[in-house]
């Protein structure tokens, strides 16, 4: 089949960067990733890119199609050519650009190295003197988070890591809480406080860019959740991030709605809030600070509050509450269908295509 | 008439109380018949759901059950936010018999009607950008809005996690384009359109959510928008009031009105402005709208 390619080219010794076009013939079956070793084989040595496995397995060809990011060995190429679309191909967002489709993975490794993934033992050897055994409902914990792959798909597309380049990010913290959720690990809390500083759980913004690029079905930000539901039932709950999703659940309970107006001192303390009154005097103007008094409360709130004393007396604390409906979760992700062959149509994701998903 | 379980949540139902004025007003021109929640709650706006996710799922399924209990099929959201905590509850409930039964075990105890999982959760834009509702919404914009030039801005979680929303391309999404046009404005094009306004960590991460903020409102002013429209009364609430401090860490002047869905479309519609309360907006944009006056 014939396909066409636009590539964005860059030289990061000359700061040279270009839009190429190329066209090829390829196999029905090739991926990205096929059409970009045929280029450099057949007519360009110079094009730059990483890969290795070709099988979705070692995370190197992670790279952006039509902007977004994919891996080119999970991509199949034709139905874009039949619909004659030339996609765009450049490098992955918030890593610095080496060449071409080449991206400097030192500050992705850097955050991966400080959470320390690696297990640091603390349980009691089983009496028997033969191997832990994890059950099957505690490997469930981690299992989305164990098919991490490090390819940075999640890392390119993080909205609160184009702000803020310190954030740890989708593909850190998934780690992390692959490791505070191992029922081996013995610094769960030291993890837990150390995730939870600057930069760490609750910089996240809930763009959800993470859960829809991964190619794994990681759901780094779900795993982010996770790591934020087991931070507040440890207690580790010093941050502002976890003082302020608390208040929701105060809320809850007490009013149903969210109590607004108290929501910046009780996430930001009594003292940093003098500081916006101010800007909170703005707001009161045109009626965005609801009085706190009398309070709104929602019909039949006893519910609500019953509802929190009873959940809270069962076994489903913490990152429990949301490993729970992953079950179900799991099915949309394999296109809701148990009877699916995994390897037959459908079983890889769907490239972008112009005429569909266009308006009815 | 389409009668829908209306859930206005929180920001609708305190700072925000245009957004559930102008729907309520909105809602028959465009085929909608509302039946209000009154006993529900929040539903943990994803800080439940990353606090304490066991409550987040009882709360979203007490409100479900309550949806439920009205007879109609679909519970309207006005707000991203809402949508996704509910529909993602939803799922959960629906795609697991024996974790559906727990949670309705827990609902019983303390007198809530068990939810069957047959309820839809869907956002007004929805109602309105496709089928009955968009031909309807044709029929009530008979004023227009003239050429104005709208930046649709649509936030995250009306977008992603499609698997869990599933209403469009997240990266190509056309409902407000859709609406926009048919509402006689000039839909304008811009990259951050579908990216964060950095809503959730504007308190706690107050920095690094003006650094998401500013793309949307710089990028949508280059493209020339006279005004911005958002699905969501939290991208509203960052867009609209956050954007002084935006001016102040900046030094410039934006000035750009953000309207939410149901007052753009409520424009073209003719309400009136003790519907629409544009006087409720840190940025006023009566003067915007003007024009359309002449």
């Amino acid at each position: 089949m014939q396909i066409a390619l636009k590539i964005w080219r860059y030289d990061s010794s000359t700061g040279e960067r270009a839009l190429r076009e190329y066209e090829l013939d390829a196999p029905e079956w090739a991926t990205l990733l096929d059409c970009l070793d045929i280029l450099k084989d057949q007519q360009d040595g110079t094009l730059a890119f990483r890969k290795s496995c070709r099988m979705m397995i070692c995370g190197s060809c992670g790279m952006r199609m039509d902007g977004a990011a994919v891996l080119a060995c999970k991509t199949r190429m034709y139905d874009i050519a039949q619909a004659g679309h030339v996609p765009t191909i450049s490098a992955m967002g918030n890593l610095p650009i080496v060449k071409d489709l080449v991206v400097d993975m030192d500050p992705f490794w850097e955050k991966f190295k400080a959470m320390k993934p690696y297990l640091q033992p603390g349980y009691e050897r089983p009496e028997d003197g033969r191997e832990y055994l994890i059950s099957q409902e505690r490997m469930n914990v981690v299992h989305k988070e164990s098919l991490c792959i490090n390819c940075g798909c999640c890392v390119s597309e993080c909205n609160a890591m184009e702000s803020d380049p310190e954030f740890l990010g989708p593909q850190a913290l998934a780690k992390g809480m692959r490791f505070v959720g191992d029922p081996r690990d013995g610094a769960t809390i030291e993890r837990l406080e150390e995730y939870s500083t600057e930069h760490g759980i609750w910089d996240c913004t809930r763009c959800y860019f993470c859960n829809e690029r991964c190619p794994k079905g990681v759901d780094p930000r779900d795993a982010i959740a996770k790591l934020g539901a087991e931070a507040v039932h440890s207690g580790v709950d010093r941050d502002m991030g976890a003082k302020h999703a608390k208040w929701f659940v105060r809320s809850a309970e007490t009013t149903g709605w969210l109590r607004e107006t108290e929501l910046v001192p009780k996430t930001q303390g009594v003292v940093s809030s003098i500081k916006e009154i101010k800007f909170a005097m703005s707001l009161a103007r045109r009626g965005k600070v609801p009085p706190p008094f009398p309070p709104h409360v929602a019909r039949d709130v006893d519910e609500a509050r019953n509802l929190h004393n009873l959940v809270r007396g069962q076994d489903r604390g913490g990152a429990l509450g949301q490993v729970q409906g992953e079950h179900a979760l799991g099915k949309l992700a394999h296109g809701y269908d148990e009877e699916r062959d995994p390897y037959g149509p459908g079983s890889f994701p769907k490239p972008y295509l112009p005429e569909e998903g266009a308006a009815p | 008439m389409k009668r829908v379980a209306y859930y206005k949540g929180c920001l609708a139902s305190l700072s925000a109380k245009e957004l559930d004025t102008s729907t309520q007003a909105l809602a028959p021109r465009v085929g909608l018949e509302l039946v209000e929640l009154e006993s529900v709650t929040c539903c943990g706006a994803g800080d439940i759901h990353e606090a304490e996710p066991d409550y987040y799922l009882h709360l979203n399924a007490r409100i479900l059950a309550y949806a439920e209990a009205t007879g109609c099929d679909t519970l309207m959201t006005v707000c991203n936010v809402c949508t996704l905590n509910l529909r993602q509850a939803n799922w959960m409930l629906k795609g697991d018999d024996s974790l559906r039964e727990r949670v309705n075990t827990n609902l019983a105890a303390v007198g809530v009607p068990a939810y069957s999982g047959e309820v839809e959760v869907r956002h007004l834009l929805w109602e309105i950008a496709e089928g009955e509702g968009y031909e309807q919404l044709k029929v009530a914009a008979h004023k227009g809005l003239k050429g104005l030039k709208v930046a649709p801005f649509y936030g995250c979680q009306i977008l992603r996690p499609s698997k869990i929303l599933g209403f469009e391309d997240p990266d190509r999404p056309w409902s407000l384009e859709r609406i926009i046009e048919a509402c006689g404005g000039e839909a304008i094009d811009y990259p951050a359109k579908i990216k964060c306004c950095g809503f959730p960590i504007i308190q706690a991460r107050e920095e690094t959510a003006l650094g998401e903020l500013i793309q949307p409102v710089e990028q949508a002013l280059e493209a020339g928008a006279d005004v911005m429209v958002t699905p969501c009364p939290l991208c509203h609430l960052s867009l609209d009031a956050w954007q002084q401090k935006l001016e102040k860490a900046t030094g410039r002047t934006f000035n750009l009105p953000i309207l939410h869905l149901a007052q753009l479309v409520g424009v073209a519609a003719g309400l009136e402005d003790s519907e629409l309360k544009f006087k409720r907006h840190i940025v006023d944009p009566r003067p915007a709208l003007a024009r359309l006056e002449v």
